[in-house]
């Protein structure tokens, strides 16, 4: 048993170790090269990048257009993660229950999940014209005269939370997977005291599953600060008025179309603390209102 | 209380699929007691009780409670209350929780809610735990709890699953007893649905033998045992089950009949009519079983004293109790 004890450990980081160093030289080394990047003049072509003090910083604080990525950021995380979450659980609680033709449902909403980013966004090019775009012609049909979406800030904002409203398969997997993981006695027991499908939803299924909603929410605002690259540098690319110019939009121009890799690499560290900083938020609100037991 | 809660279930039919759950059956529950329902699992008990709960609906027959038909009425409008068997008590809120779950759902006013939950909590000897999660407790405690939970909805029929099946033998002894006194403090029509034919027999003023969705026999636990309607009933209720020979065998008769003696009828005794070969001796103790063979290889079970002193391989003799031995028809099984 001693013996055993003693070598546990050893097994254990030896198991660990390919992990480890992939985590280390793919993840760690470049995360402190790029803060150490942060506080040089480096373009991402000079040869010997000079320390430069808080020069970059001084530059961050003055940044109007910085100001804008960082409020397009947040007004995108509010718009985003809701909306995406409220479809991945609506959806998967929807479809957990086996019913005719359930499958094909559940296929099509995991289907744009598997789609290219940029196939998406093109599809959404279309989507959302203004001239001969499905949405306007559906929104004509309520009488409506439709968006200029793509061309006015608003609109645009939402039309890109539209589009990744689509890519939401793994939380509707994992929603569905923790819904048909409840036991369905405590359904019948609380049929049995006269609670409804609305009371078992919110009395029940929401509690229940509230440590891998919260798990969601998590990764999905960690996804959604990050993702939005794509959909943003095609769709609008970052225009209009620096509506949707998100923090990544903004550190790809600095870092590789202005040859500013420095200054990059300083936002990079601040996108890296301001989703820090909305979880730890995030996780002091489920303390408070107790959602775990 | 014992004026209400008389059921009456009328050739009640339901089917899963192919499989014929249950198959034009007819019971009668009195008001005020407690009817055990047993059989094999797969004999469709469980299902009765989901029936009368409204967790399910008859493709069949009427559901009457107190002579209203209740088939089309939605589960929490029965005034009933169900005892799962694995409790289904809700895992995320405390035990206090879980009493008050219903009570809020009906909107009871907060303090009455709390002075009610409190008090069920007392009487079930549960005051202590309020505060603990359901995974913090014992299995006899959940089943308190679980109990604690219907006594709230104040019902006119308790409908219990299996309440015993997941405690552990000491303690499912202990809560027989306590049960069976709730009930009879209470006065509230019971279903009881058990598998163990031990606790049909203690539990309950009367039993309904179940066999493939059919109801076999229905009465007083002990006439059941003394006069089985059929050999299903006979073979299922009494352990170690009743010896059944064909006619014309050890135990006489004539050709188209089976004779069937229990264990505790055959009596070990040197001028018994019966010569058999002790084949095994299980000393329980309190009694012994001896499974045993005659000339003509028809195997015997029986219930002797704890120290009989018979041996394998010995040679005994048998007396049965002539006033004991039932007939049942060969070919229908029914009795005679």
């Amino acid at each position: 048993m001693t013996s055993d004890r003693g070598r546990k450990p050893l097994t254990a980081w030896a198991f660990l170790a390919p992990y480890a160093v992939a985590v280390g030289l793919l993840i760690a080394v470049p995360a402190l090269l790029n803060l150490g990047y942060a506080f040089t003049d480096h373009t991402g072509l000079t040869r010997d990048p000079q320390f430069v003090g808080l020069s970059n910083v001084r530059r961050m604080l003055d940044d109007g257009f910085l100001l804008d990525s960082v409020r397009a950021s947040a007004i995108h995380l509010a718009l985003a993660v809701p909306l995406r979450l409220l479809a991945a659980v609506g959806l998967g609680l929807l479809l957990a229950a086996p019913r005719p033709g359930g499958r094909w449902f559940r296929v099509a909403v995991y289907l744009p999940t598997v789609v290219p980013d940029v196939a998406l966004a093109v599809l959404f090019l279309w989507v959302l014209n203004p001239l001969y775009g499905p949405l306007n012609q559906l929104l004509g049909l309520f009488g409506h005269s439709g968006f200029t979406w793509l061309s006015d800030p608003g609109t645009a904002r939402v039309g890109v939370a539209l589009m990744l409203m689509f890519p939401i398969g793994e939380g509707f997997l994992v929603v569905l997977a923790a819904r048909r993981m409840l036991d369905g006695r405590l359904y019948e027991a609380a049929a049995l005291e006269g609670c409804g499908p609305f009371g078992q939803l919110r009395r029940l299924t929401l509690p229940l599953l509230a440590p891998v909603l919260l798990l969601l929410a998590v990764r999905d605002t960690i996804l959604t600060l990050q993702v939005n690259f794509v959909p943003a540098y095609v769709l609008t690319d970052g225009r209009p008025s620096n509506a949707t110019l998100y923090l990544p939009v903004y550190i790809f121009d600095q870092a590789f179309e202005f040859s500013g890799f420095a200054y990059g690499a300083l936002i990079t560290s601040v996108l890296m603390v301001v989703t820090a900083i909305v979880i730890t938020a995030l996780l002091l609100v489920v303390r408070r209102w107790r959602v775990l037991r | 209380m014992g004026e209400h809660g008389a059921i009456r279930l009328e050739s009640l039919t339901r089917s899963y699929g192919r499989v014929v759950a249950l198959d034009d059956v007819d019971l009668e529950v009195r008001a005020g007691e407690m009817m055990t329902l047993v059989g094999p699992s797969g004999s469709g008990k469980s299902t009765i009780l989901r029936l009368i709960a409204g967790l399910d609906r008859p493709d069949g027959g009427r559901i009457l409670v107190d002579g209203q038909d209740v088939s089309q009425v939605p589960p929490h409008r029965r005034a009933v209350a169900m005892v799962f068997q694995d409790f289904a008590l809700y895992p995320h809120l405390t035990v206090l929780g879980n009493l008050l779950f219903g009570l809020r759902v009906r909107r009871v006013r907060r303090d009455e809610a709390d002075r009610r939950a409190r008090s069920a909590a007392e009487r079930l000897g549960i005051g202590d735990l309020l505060d603990r999660y359901p995974d913090q407790t014992s299995g006899g405690q959940r089943q308190r709890i679980a109990l604690a939970r219907a006594l709230l909805r104040e019902p006119t029929v308790y409908l219990l699953d299996e309440p015993l099946a997941s405690l552990d033998a000491p303690l499912r002894f202990a809560t027989r007893a306590d049960l069976l006194a709730l009930h009879r403090d209470l006065g509230t029509t019971t279903v009881h649905v058990t598998h163990d034919q031990a606790e049909a027999m203690t539990l309950g003023d009367r039993v309904a033998v179940l066999d493939r969705g059919r109801i076999r026999q229905v009465g007083p636990p002990q006439q059941v045992y003394d006069e089985p309607a059929d050999m299903f009933v006979a073979g299922f209720l009494g352990s170690p089950p009743m010896n059944l020979v064909p006619g014309g065998a050890v135990l006489g008769g004539s050709r188209g009949l089976i004779l069937g003696i229990r264990p505790e009828d055959l009596t070990l005794d040197v001028d018994g009519s019966i010569e058999v070969t002790v084949d095994v001796v299980e000393a329980l103790g309190s009694e012994s079983i001896l499974l045993t063979r005659g000339a003509d290889g028809t195997r015997l079970t029986v219930r002797a004293g704890p120290r009989c002193g018979a041996r394998p391989g010995e040679t005994v003799r048998l007396r049965p109790n002539p006033d004991r031995v039932h007939h049942f028809d060969a070919e229908t099984g029914r009795r005679r």
